[in-house]
């Protein structure tokens, strides 16, 4: 078992209001799945996702990841556990934009402390493994979307996490582009890796192996991938007719 | 992350991100940089000052002390508090010479100022002529570049022979040896029979525009009664005991009662410099304080620098912080780069401040002096004003939510 949620809440005070992000939320995931998480905006899956990702704390329940309860981490054992455990994709690829393709990727490897000659060796063979050794020297803006998003992925593998967290990786992407990027994601699986993906679009759901749908911080449903993307689009049918209703 | 990767890494960053800037560096660098040479020009100068002062009042003699009927300096008006002091008298002066064991010469000195000496075609104004004997030569340290000095037999035969200083020498014989020529002071004729080495000048006063009779020679034609006697000691090292001992052999030579203070006053020339640092202390002050000042705006200008350089990358320290770095290496990154701007600044400023002081010394008569003390207290007196400055804006990075800072547009 890699990831334990045990009735994760995550309460917000907006003014006087509190708002329930995540409301109970239990999930398990093995060491190798493919799981992707899908809802609708103010679903609480962008929570959960910063919650997995060690970028924000529970209000309560525990948070089991790869054997340590992190739910009451100092911050900086939480900073060590991010650069240890988690490699993160975001949808706007968050690279830094001074520096060149090769420095963004070496980046969590000097926060690990690793010497120049290491994290070198290790960033370029990340490059390689997403497709991008002609681009090590390039700066983000001399890059495509779909090439800065690889830079991220590479970004994200080069410490060998025990998790990739991907916040709508495709989101940002033309569809041949984002098609690419999903391929990229099946090798990376096939590959023994473990991949969460945060997403709104069902039809991305649909292409992985599970899925656990949120609505208002509550888990609703969870099984293959396809499946709760048919009841998704089902969901989402329903709101749309009863908005037109009369 | 081990603290020198820590320094490595955000010394690398710190620079990366300056020169992503470069006007906005360069400006802020200007800042600090102008402090720092404000700073280090103003304190090199006035060290420049005082050492020059320093120089004068040794050539002066410093083992020396002048006792009159009245105070050489004082403050207000109190001379009516001086007024029925007797005069110093020559057996009092004897009595000095033979009593004390610290005075190595007892000289008396009378002093007609601002007058005209004129040779043949030449005249030398503003001179001071002094009434003196053979030992005021060592009293006062003075070097012969022609002839003699004055003697007590002069003196005592009132002889009409004349000491001139360097300039006066120079204005009246420019082409000639002035050895055995005649000079008129106040229609009466002299003969010259020694010329001074050049002295240079004290305060902008020159030393050198002087002359020398004898005293009993200048009794004769001026009828002065109230001279000044000086003496010098041994060892300058018993100032204060000299002082206490020839205060007494006066007291009983002039038989003051115990229960009445001095009748007469002692100056040292120490006293001329305590005058002078107080004086010059209180302009070191000013100029420091403006100088820190200044280092202070520069101070500022670093803060708001930093402060919108923290805005403009709260997605750079969200990604920094998402990908595992910790807040003090967050902390260190921003500090380091107020620092590296500020010392860039003291660089600078520590370079052009030394050239200032340079330029002052090549175009004037004032020597600055550069102290390397003074350099590396500016150059970390700007470092640590970039640290103190930078620490605000550094802990602000570091407090960001990671996950606010991610969100940031």
């Amino acid at each position: 078992m890699l990831i334990r949620l045990e009735d994760i809440r995550r309460y917000y005070t907006v003014g006087e209001e509190e708002v329930h992000a995540l409301d109970g939320v239990s999930i398990a995931i093995e060491k190798g799945e493919w799981t992707s998480i899908i809802g609708q905006s103010g679903s609480g899956k962008s929570t959960l996702m910063n919650v997995l990702g060690c970028l924000d704390t529970p209000t309560s329940g525990r948070y089991i990841l790869n054997g340590q309860d992190v739910s009451g981490m100092s911050d900086n054992a939480l900073a060590d556990i991010r650069n240890r455990e988690i490699g993160f994709i975001f949808q706007t690829f968050q690279l830094l934009p001074r520096e060149t393709a090769q420095a963004n990727v070496e980046l969590p490897l000097v926060y690990r402390g690793l010497r120049a000659r290491e994290r070198h060796e290790r960033a370029t063979a990340a490059l390689e493994k997403v497709g991008l050794a002609n681009r090590v020297h390039h700066r983000p803006n001399e890059l495509s979307g779909g090439q800065r998003q690889r830079v991220a992925i590479a970004r994200a593998l080069v410490t060998e996490p025990s998790l990739l967290l991907a916040d709508e990786p495709t989101g940002n992407l033309d569809s041949a582009t984002g098609e690419e990027i999903i391929r990229l994601f099946e090798q990376l699986h096939s590959a023994g890796h473990t991949l969460v993906l945060v997403t709104h679009e069902p039809a991305i759901a649909a292409r992985c192996p599970r899925a656990v749908r949120l609505m208002d911080g509550k888990v609703v449903s969870d099984g293959p991938g396809a499946q709760v993307a048919l009841e998704s689009r089902a969901e989402r049918a329903r709101a749309a007719a009863a908005a037109v209703a009369p | 992350m081990k603290p020198s990767v820590e320094l490595y890494e955000g010394t690398r960053i710190a620079l990366s991100s300056l020169r992503a800037n470069p006007l906005r560096t360069i400006l802020t660098v200007a800042a600090v940089g102008i402090g720092v040479a404000t700073l280090l020009a103003i304190v090199s100068i006035i060290q420049g000052l005082n050492a020059s002062f320093a120089h004068q009042l040794e050539s002066l003699g410093t083992a020396t002390l002048n006792i009159s009927r009245t105070p050489q300096i004082s403050m207000g008006p109190t001379w009516w508090m001086y007024r029925n002091r007797k005069q110093l008298t020559v057996p009092q002066m004897q009595a000095i010479a033979a009593q004390s064991r610290y005075a190595a010469f007892v000289v008396p000195e009378l002093n007609e100022e601002s007058k005209d000496i004129t040779s043949r075609q030449q005249t030398a104004s503003g001179v001071d002529v002094t009434g003196t004997l053979g030992d005021f030569q060592r009293v006062g340290g003075y070097e012969m570049a022609k002839g003699r000095f004055i003697t007590d037999a002069d003196s005592d035969n009132e002889r009409f022979v004349i000491v001139l200083g360097s300039q006066v020498a120079e204005a009246l014989f420019p082409d000639r040896n002035p050895l055995a020529e005649s000079v008129r002071v106040d229609s009466r004729p002299y003969r010259v029979v020694g010329v001074l080495a050049p002295k240079g000048s004290l305060l902008g006063q020159s030393l050198d525009l002087v002359a020398f009779v004898p005293f009993k020679s200048f009794l004769g034609v001026y009828g002065k009664r109230d001279f000044q006697i000086d003496v010098a000691l041994h060892d300058p090292k018993d100032l204060d005991k000299a002082e206490d001992e020839i205060t007494g052999i006066l007291r009983r030579a002039r038989n003051v009662p115990p229960d009445k203070p001095d009748d007469f006053s002692v100056f040292r020339a120490e006293q001329l410099a305590d005058i002078y640092k107080g004086l010059t202390g209180a302009l070191y002050g000013v100029a420091v304080a403006v100088g820190i000042i200044t280092l202070i705006v520069g101070g500022i200008g670093i803060m708001n620098i930093m402060l919108v350089s923290v805005r403009e990358r709260t997605r750079e320290i969200g990604v920094r912080r998402a990908l595992g770095a910790r807040r003090r290496t967050i902390v260190v990154q921003f500090l380091l780069e107020a620092s590296t701007v500020s010392a860039l600044g003291g660089v600078l400023g520590t370079t052009v401040g030394l050239g200032l002081a340079k330029l002052v010394s090549a175009v004037s008569s004032v020597t600055a002096v550069v102290q390397p003390l003074t350099v590396v207290a500016g150059v970390g007196f700007a470092a640590l004003v970039g640290l103190v400055f930078g620490i605000w804006p550094a802990a602000r990075a570091a407090q960001l939510d990671p996950v606010e800072a991610l969100r940031h547009e």
